[in-house]
This record gives C-alpha cells, sequence and structure tokens, in this order.
C-alpha cells in the first residue's frame, strides 16, 4: 500500500487538512483561546507532515491527528509552565469531583432541558483538562479505542473517566441559576 | 441491585448503549435493569438529555480561513512535487501533459470497473460536502423540499426512502458529480458527523449487485454501497461502521 510519505503528503495531505475544523475547535476548547489554538494545529500539521511515515494506511486519521495536537498541547503546557516569565495556562483548574451518589432528580431533568449554549460553554470549560478532553473526544465521535490511544491509557480508564467527567459537567449546569 | 445488572455496571452502560455499542445480551440485561430501577432510569433520561444538549448548543468554532489557506500551503502537493523533478522546457512539459492524460484516461477506464473506486470516489463527493455543509443547495430538514428539487435538477428520480428523525436528522441536499454523472445528496447528522448520501444512476458501473450492500473503509471514513430501486447508493461518514448501518437500514441498504 502506498504510504502518505510515498505520495508527498499529497493524498493524505488533502484527507487531513479535511479535518482542520474539528481540529481548531478541539484545541480551542483545550487552550481556551484563539491564538494558542491556531498555533496548536498549526503545529499539529507539522508534526504530521513530519511524521507521515508513521502514519499507517487505514488506520483512522482523524484519531492520529487529534493524538498529535493532545501532544502538542501537553508540549505547550511543559513549556509554558517551566517558563518564569509566563503566569501558566488556565489548565489547571480543579476538577470538579462528582458527589460519590448520584442526584438525578426533576430539578435537574429541567435545569438540563434549559441550558443554552454559554451555560454548557462555562461549565465545559470549569472542567478540569482532562474531564473537558474526554468529553470533547467523545462528542467528536471517536471510540473508546481511539480515545484511549489519544490519551496513552486504557480503555477501561477512559470509560470511567468519562462518567466521571460527564456527571462533573451535570453537577454544574444543575448548579446553574436558569 | 435489581435484575441480573447492578446500578455501577447500568451507569457505567448507559452511555455505551447510547452509542449503539452494546451487545445484543447487555442491552437486554440494561434495558431490563432500567425498567426496574427508578434512579438508573432517571439517569439514562439525563445523561440522553446531556448529550442533546452538548451536540445542540455547545459552540463549534471553525479554523479561521487565513489558518487554512497556511495550512493548505503546507502540504506539499502531488503537482508541485512533479514541478521539482521535471525541468522547464516547454516541449518537455507537454509531453508530461500528454502523458498524464494517455495514462490517466486509461487508468480511470481500468479503474472504473472496480467498486473501490465508487467508494473512493463517494469520499471525495463527502469531502466536497464537507466544505460546504453550512451552504447545501437545499438547507432544508424537509424531505419534502428536498427531493423535488434534486428531481427537477437530475435525469432520473432520487429514492430516498429515509425522510429522518431525531437520531439521523436530515440537513439538506445537493447535486455533485459523481464519476461521469450527476448525483442527488442528502446529508444527514448524527451527533456532530456529517453522513453523505449519495444516489446515482447504476448503469455502466460496478455498483454491487441488489441485495448484497458492500462496507468498506476508505481514507478513515466508513462507506456503504448498495444498489436498489434501480438506483446507485452510497453513504459516506467518519461515524463508526455500526452507526452508518443503522442509518443504512433506515434507507434500505
Amino acid at each position: 500500500m502506498v504510504s502518505w510519505a510515498q505520495k508527498g503528503g499529497g493524498g493524505l495531505g488533502q484527507d487531513a487538512l479535511a479535518y482542520a475544523d474539528t481540529l481548531y475547535n478541539f484545541a480551542r476548547y483545550l487552550s481556551g483561546n484563539s491564538t494558542d489554538a491556531e498555533d496548536l494545529v498549526q503545529e499539529t500539521y507539522a508534526r504530521a507532515l513530519r511524521s507521515a511515515e508513521q502514519f499507517e494506511p487505514g488506520t483512522n486519521l482523524k484519531a492520529w491527528l487529534f493524538r498529535i495536537l493532545r501532544n502538542a498541547w501537553l508540549s505547550l503546557v511543559r513549556r509554558r509552565r517551566s517558563d518564569p516569565t509566563v503566569g501558566g495556562l488556565d489548565t489547571v483548574t480543579p476538577e470538579v469531583e462528582p458527589e460519590p451518589t448520584w442526584f438525578c432528580d426533576d430539578v435537574e431533568l429541567d435545569r438540563l432541558r434549559k441550558v443554552v449554549a454559554a451555560d454548557i460553554e462555562r461549565a465545559l470549560m470549569a472542567l478540569s483538562e482532562d474531564a473537558r478532553t474526554v468529553i470533547l473526544l467523545d462528542l467528536e465521535g471517536l471510540t473508546e479505542g481511539d480515545v484511549a490511544a489519544i490519551l496513552g491509557c486504557a480503555v477501561g480508564t477512559v470509560k470511567s473517566r468519562l462518567s466521571r467527567a460527564r456527571l462533573a459537567l451535570r453537577r454544574l449546569l444543575r448548579d446553574y441559576t436558569p | 441491585m435489581t435484575g441480573t445488572m447492578d446500578c455501577a455496571t447500568a451507569r457505567l452502560a448507559l452511555l455505551e448503549e447510547q452509542r449503539g455499542r452494546l451487545d445484543g445480551e447487555t442491552s437486554s440485561a440494561l434495558a431490563a435493569h432500567l425498567h426496574e430501577c427508578d434512579a438508573c432510569a432517571r439517569d439514562d433520561a439525563a445523561e440522553r438529555l446531556l448529550t442533546e444538549q452538548l451536540e445542540r448548543q455547545l459552540p463549534q468554532r471553525a479554523a479561521p480561513l487565513a489558518l487554512k489557506r497556511r495550512l493548505a500551503a503546507q502540504w506539499p502537493t502531488p503537482v508541485a512535487v512533479a514541478a521539482r523533478r521535471w525541468p522547464s522546457r516547454r516541449w518537455l512539459a507537454a509531453a508530461a501533459v500528454l502523458a498524464l492524460v494517455v495514462l490517466g484516461t486509461w487508468g480511470w477506464w481500468s479503474m472504473r470497473g472496480r467498486p473501490e473506486t465508487l467508494a473512493a470516489e463517494a469520499v471525495n463527493d463527502h469531502l466536497r460536502v464537507l466544505a460546504r455543509v453550512e451552504r447545501l443547495d437545499v438547507p432544508s430538514g424537509n424531505m419534502h423540499v428536498v427531493r423535488p428539487w434534486l428531481t427537477g435538477r437530475l435525469d432520473f428520480a432520487p429514492v430516498v426512502p429515509f425522510v429522518g428523525d431525531a437520531d439521523f436528522p436530515l440537513r439538506g441536499g445537493a447535486i455533485e458529480h459523481f464519476l461521469d454523472r450527476r448525483a442527488a445528496i442528502a446529508v444527514y447528522e448524527r451527533r456532530l458527523h456529517v453522513i453523505t448520501l449519495l444516489v446515482a444512476r447504476p448503469d455502466g458501473l460496478p455498483w454491487p449487485a441488489p441485495g448484497r450492500p458492500l462496507t468498506t473503509r476508505v481514507r478513515g471514513f466508513n462507506v456503504r454501497l448498495w444498489q436498489a430501486n434501480d438506483l446507485g447508493y452510497a453513504l459516506v461518514s467518519d461515524l463508526d461502521a455500526t452507526e452508518l448501518g443503522q442509518l443504512a437500514a433506515r434507507l434500505g441498504g
């Protein structure tokens, strides 16, 4: 099978470019700002081009690009944390731990029905970066196997992390006054 | 705990059930548990509502055009590679173009006899749809609006047996070129995924025989091809194969 690199980046490159919007959206929610999001997407494609030979044709290109973007994000966070001139990214928001017991009642269902876009975005951004990431990747329709590969953890970890993250999000949305 | 499934297991299975990823036995056990356990049934309702609100309300931000242009410029295209390798003499360029035309025509004629060619072209159409999904020819969720518009612009009447529902809402329709002919496009959605249904005349093209649909994967996209109603159908998306199969079943493929 002809690899991406053998094609000179042209064939699969065009496929990769089809994911620019979805990668940018993910980067925007990871970083919380458009400047970093643009840099992250640009860096993602640059890394993808450099690592084209590592991509296995027939595997999930989208998941591969998301993994690269996530790694680029972690690199950026590490660089900024080690830079004393930078105040740090807003990525250390404490995890909103859900209550050990479930609290779903009519109030929660009613609030959930009434939330608006700004509520959901605000609640999502209030989650820890890990929780936000797993929710967004799931929302992208990636399988748990794909998400596990992106995050570098076991599938079981993805399941429990996603479950906790969604519960934390529901809790935040429940607490918003409609 | 109620039935054969405990609450903790049920809660973890709710999302997988939403995604259509549970096997039949586990799905039945979960349904039985939800029937008996009011707390888990409420949690199921909340989880479904949360998914619905995330899909509908969470703002989606597209990459700025300037970024897309930079990215496109970043990729070496096959044309650019060729230009670097060949000297710039005019006669050599003309000969190369002629050779490309001859080889391309020969390749096209030999490749068009394979279903893989149809799947690859369907993916190309899907990518074109993705590029203009906000500007479809008929941006309507009403099939009774979309189908007459398409029919008036084609040399056949596209039969689309599924008008869309809450799981797979219709987003609109369009006309695209499919190899040597025009095709009707119906665009459905599933969460954030765009799904392209392509309907074209099947004559002269290697569509799978009626009743024998073909499922394949091309460049990361799942593709299902089938033939029915004297027409050829192609369904393409990055949606996982199981969910794409659910839509195909609604469409009779």
